[in-house]
């Protein structure tokens, strides 16, 4: 067993914190978990790549246009098949069959357009994927700015929920009908939060495009582990959802290394499986008290 | 316009289903015995079982399976390898098939039945995305992408099963099992699923266990997996990974919701017109995944009930509009209400002391104490957020209390579920009433009885004598029940086309089924007219007079003033005052707290009460003012 185990661990860690984090910022103020997810990390990835590599766009120019437009596809996502079905029934089952629903739109409608060639792309300028030998472990450019960034976004992102307009996140997560007569409206902070964690998807993307390759086939397993780190993390908790998405990186190169490559998702799924049953709402607290 | 859960028999729906028996019975008789339609026939069999479970899972019990592919793979792959490699006879094997996929399911559902249902649903497709990679990577077992081959046919009593026996035994099957859910959507555990589904806290309120309950629907619909699972190795003689892609799993929960999710009927139709449909789709196999999402999307925005429940609604408007009842005003009292005997009901004491609870650095209860004695009425009252509805979830254990004691009946409930204590007797309204708004008024009222009931789980599946007859008691005495809180009129109504006044006494009387020997009323007079006021006073009178104890929690200090006979007063989260009615509203304090300064240049609630001895009221020390 060798120290590149670590090194792998934490850049795919880094990678599902960064989709647990999208989870948890479209989580907060509607309590809806969106099955799209993973489609539209997915999405952001093939986009960045079209852009940057196939059509040679500066990668600030490919970046806000992708970020924009998963941001818009997601608040569509809302509008369409989120909203209508909370304002039938606040709890239920609906925008779990609406959203997984989205999810295979997106992936069909992607496949159809790109189809399953992967699209090699490269980081900005001073970077790059080139390997050296850093403490034995054999890393990128590229991944330590990967890792560095992600910490840098979670604590960026925790700094946000501070602010006044945070709380008010918080507060509708907490009781909407309170917060309505406080002034905030949900609605709209709905759809500004179905933007926010769509966009972050789509950075999540752009950012995995050049470790893992932009390819139509990465969303369902990005929906699964980025489900793990946030569930293991305790969902909402972001500092939590890092910490969780390095133990299922490193669990996960462990187990590929180990046993062989085919059992990672097994592996991962045992770990999450494990977690939840003896810590229900993740290993780092339960940040909201339900009501009754 | 949504599924009734007990819905009268009625001879011409009973005769029609008897021919869609004789009908499905006869078919292989039409066809060529080695067919292609014979084999789709079976398949179609097939897929309603595992469409059957599902829908008791997702459509009653509210818990979406993205992954049940996963569970019918488990009894195909079972069978298959039991049967070819192990020499196993079939039905040993799919016996097998079936525990194996229930354990797999109990096993995958275990740490999210605690969790909001997404998880459940998350872990589900988790688990099926798995499998699916499983199934090939464990060559040594599964056999990988060859898959297993030369599934025999089950044999009975020495003759093995041609194609047609093969579709006679499916077929049988499937309707056994559709007639086994009906029976168990139309009892006790129906009405608890719809609770789950709907509104969990009204479940634990008549003692059920959402927990048990997921748990059970769980595990009945990963056995019809299991069951559909050894079929479809049969039928299709070769078991591969091909077979049980994602795609698979979308499929059936498709089906369900094209059928319509929670119907009766749903699981039928929806697998009898997606049989019909994927001959269409042919041309359009790569967008295949694209269609299925429309499909769902369309469904669950414009048609949440699918087919069925369209076809129904549709009936509904077409019929002509008989004798509505709504055309009278809802607020008439039916004359008999006032005249149903019910037995005695010996009261429960209630005695709360330093109980406390706080959220973040709220403190919503910061040591109350309370004691009520049994057949009296006790009030509590105080401005809003002043912890009143904290202490009814605190004595109920829907929240967990962080120091004091709770005694019902003089007995600590402490560790109890708020199942177990609605078991011990105590019953409760909600501020909003939670009604299951699909059901009957009559279903919500039995729902009380969930615990009461003794029938077993395969006396109810199967109608057994005894359960049959217990059903009736019970029927009969929600309806007595109906006509003493005074609706009896709307007993078949739908719960949510109910006016608000009467949902409040459907909840009383839900309560009461329960056999609740204390009552807590959450604002049982918001939201109500002069009319339906004077109707609940009476009714708590005559509660009061059975014997029961009341705990009430209300703004309207009218209602307090008249009925109550100890009144507590609560602001942020400590007993402001405590005594008799009169006394406590003469209180100069109690009212400033309560309606501001200004209140005390009015008069108080009541009677004029000035005159009133103040020395009554025991104030304890003024209240610590704490998190703000």
């Amino acid at each position: 067993m060798d120290i590149d185990i670590l090194a792998r661990g934490l850049v795919a860690g880094s990678l599902y914190a960064l989709v647990a984090v999208s989870f948890n910022i479209l989580y907060r103020p509607t309590n809806v978990f969106n099955f799209a997810q993973g489609e539209l990390v997915m999405l952001g990835a093939m986009v960045f790549a079209s852009l940057a590599t196939v059509l040679g766009w500066p990668w600030y120019a490919a970046l806000i246009v992708t970020l924009l437009g998963v941001g818009l596809l997601t608040l569509l996502i809302d509008v369409v098949a989120v909203a209508p079905v909370l304002a039938r029934s606040q709890h239920g089952t609906g925008w779990v069959i609406t959203t997984l629903a989205a999810s295979l739109i997106i992936a069909n409608g992607v496949n159809r357009i790109w189809g399953p060639d992967p699209i090699v792309v490269r980081p900005p300028a001073p970077l790059t994927t080139d390997t050296f030998s850093l403490a034995g472990m054999t890393v990128s450019a590229y991944q330590i700015f990967l890792v560095l960034l992600t910490i840098v976004l979670v604590l960026a992102i925790e700094q946000v929920y501070r602010t006044r307009q945070g709380k008010a996140v918080l507060a509708v997560a907490e009781d909407r009908e309170a917060a309505l007569l406080r002034g905030v409206n949900p609605l709209r902070l709905s759809h500004w939060s179905f933007f926010l964690g769509g966009a972050f998807a789509g950075l999540t993307g752009v950012l995995a495009a050049p470790v893992l390759y932009a390819s139509t086939g990465l969303g369902p397993a990005l929906l699964l582990k980025g489900f793990a780190a946030a569930a293991v993390g305790s969902i909402g908790n972001n500092r939590g959802a890092l910490i969780a998405g390095y133990l299922i990186g490193v669990t996960e190169a462990l187990g590929a290394s180990l046993l062989s490559p085919g059992y990672q998702e097994a592996v991962v799924f045992l770990l999450v499986l494990c977690v939840l049953l003896i810590w229900p709402h993740g290993l780092f607290g339960r940040p909201f008290a339900r009501t009754v | 316009m949504a599924a009734s859960v007990a819905k009268s028999r009625s001879l011409p729906g009973l005769l029609a289903q008897a021919a869609l028996v004789v009908l499905v019975l006869a078919l292989p008789l039409a066809l060529d015995p080695n067919g292609y339609a014979l084999f789709v026939a079976t398949q179609l069999g097939v897929f309603v079982i595992a469409a059957i479970g599902l829908n008791l899972l997702a459509g009653y019990a509210g818990q979406v399976s993205l992954g049940h592919g996963a569970f019918i793979a488990i009894g195909a792959y079972a069978t298959a390898l039991l049967t070819v490699d192990h020499g196993w006879s079939f039905w040993l094997a799919a016996l097998a098939g079936v525990v194996l996929s229930a354990l797999m399911g109990v096993l995958m559902a275990l740490p999210s039945f605690r969790l909001s249902t997404w998880y459940f649903a998350f872990i589900t497709l988790a688990f099926a995305q798995v499998f699916e990679k499983m199934i090939v990577e464990w060559r040594g077992l599964t056999k990988g992408f060859a898959g297993v081959v030369g599934v025999q046919p089950p044999s009975v009593f020495g003759h093995v099963l041609d194609p047609a026996g093969v579709y006679w035994l499916v077929a049988v099957i499937a309707i056994i099992g559709f007639w086994l859910v009906n029976n168990l959507i139309r009892s006790r555990f129906g009405r608890g699923f719809v609770a789950v589904r709907d509104a969990p806290a009204a479940a634990q309120a008549a003692g059920a266990s959402p927990a048990r309950l997921k748990m059970l629907a769980f595990v009945i619909a990963a056995c019809f997996a299991g069951v559909a699972g050894a079929f479809f190795a049969v039928q299709k003689t070769v078991v591969t990974p091909d077979d049980f892609t994602a795609e698979f799993s979308i499929f059936f929960l498709l089906t369900v919701v094209l059928g319509g999710l929670g119907t009766r009927w749903g699981p039928v139709v929806g697998a009898l017109v997606f049989f019909l449909v994927p001959e269409l789709l042919t041309g359009l196999e790569s967008w295949r995944m694209m269609v299925y999402g429309a499909a769902l999307l369309a469904l669950m925005l414009f048609a949440p009930h699918g087919l069925v429940g369209a076809a129904r609604s549709l009936f509904d408007r077409l019929r002509p509009k008989q004798t509505e009842p709504a055309a009278q005003p809802a607020e008439t009292v039916p004359p008999e209400a006032a005249h149903v005997e019910r037995p005695a009901i010996s009261g429960l004491a209630l005695e709360v002391k330093d109980l406390r609870k706080s959220f973040g650095g709220v403190v919503a209860l910061g040591g109350v104490d309370l004691s009520v004695r049994p057949g009296t009425c006790a009030a509590i009252v105080g401005p809003n957020g002043s912890g009143k509805t904290t202490l009814l979830n605190v004595v109920g254990a829907y929240y967990r209390r962080d120091a004091g004691q709770v005694l019902l009946g003089g007995r600590e409930t402490k560790g109890l579920s708020p199942q177990q204590i609605a078991g011990e007797g105590l019953g409760r309204t909600f501020q909003t009433p939670r009604l299951l708004g699909e059901l009957t008024v009559l279903d919500n009222v039995l729902l009380g009885a969930y615990r009461r009931e003794r029938a077993s789980l395969a006396g109810t599946m199967l109608r057994l004598p005894a359960a049959a007859s217990e059903t009736a008691r019970l029927r009969a005495e929600a309806m007595e029940l109906l006509a003493f809180v005074g609706v009896a009129d709307r007993a078949d109504d739908l719960a949510s086309e109910t006016p608000h006044g009467h949902q409040r006494l459907v909840e009383i009387a839900r309560a009461l089924m329960g056999g609740a020997r204390l009552i807590m009323l959450d604002e049982p007079a918001a939201g109500l007219s002069m009319t339906e006021l004077d109707r609940l006073e009476q009714l708590i009178r005559r509660i009061l007079a059975l014997g029961a104890t009341v705990v009430i929690v209300e703004h309207h200090l009218d209602l307090v003033a008249s009925i109550a006979s100890h009144v507590t007063v609560l602001d942020r989260g400590v007993v402001l005052a405590s005594g008799a009615p009169q006394a406590v509203f003469a209180d100069a304090t109690v009212m400033a707290a309560y309606m501001g300064e200004r209140a005390l240049n009015e008069q108080a609630p009541g009677q004029a009460a000035d005159d009133a001895a103040t020395g009554d009221v025991s104030r304890p020390r003024p209240a610590p003012v704490e998190g703000a």
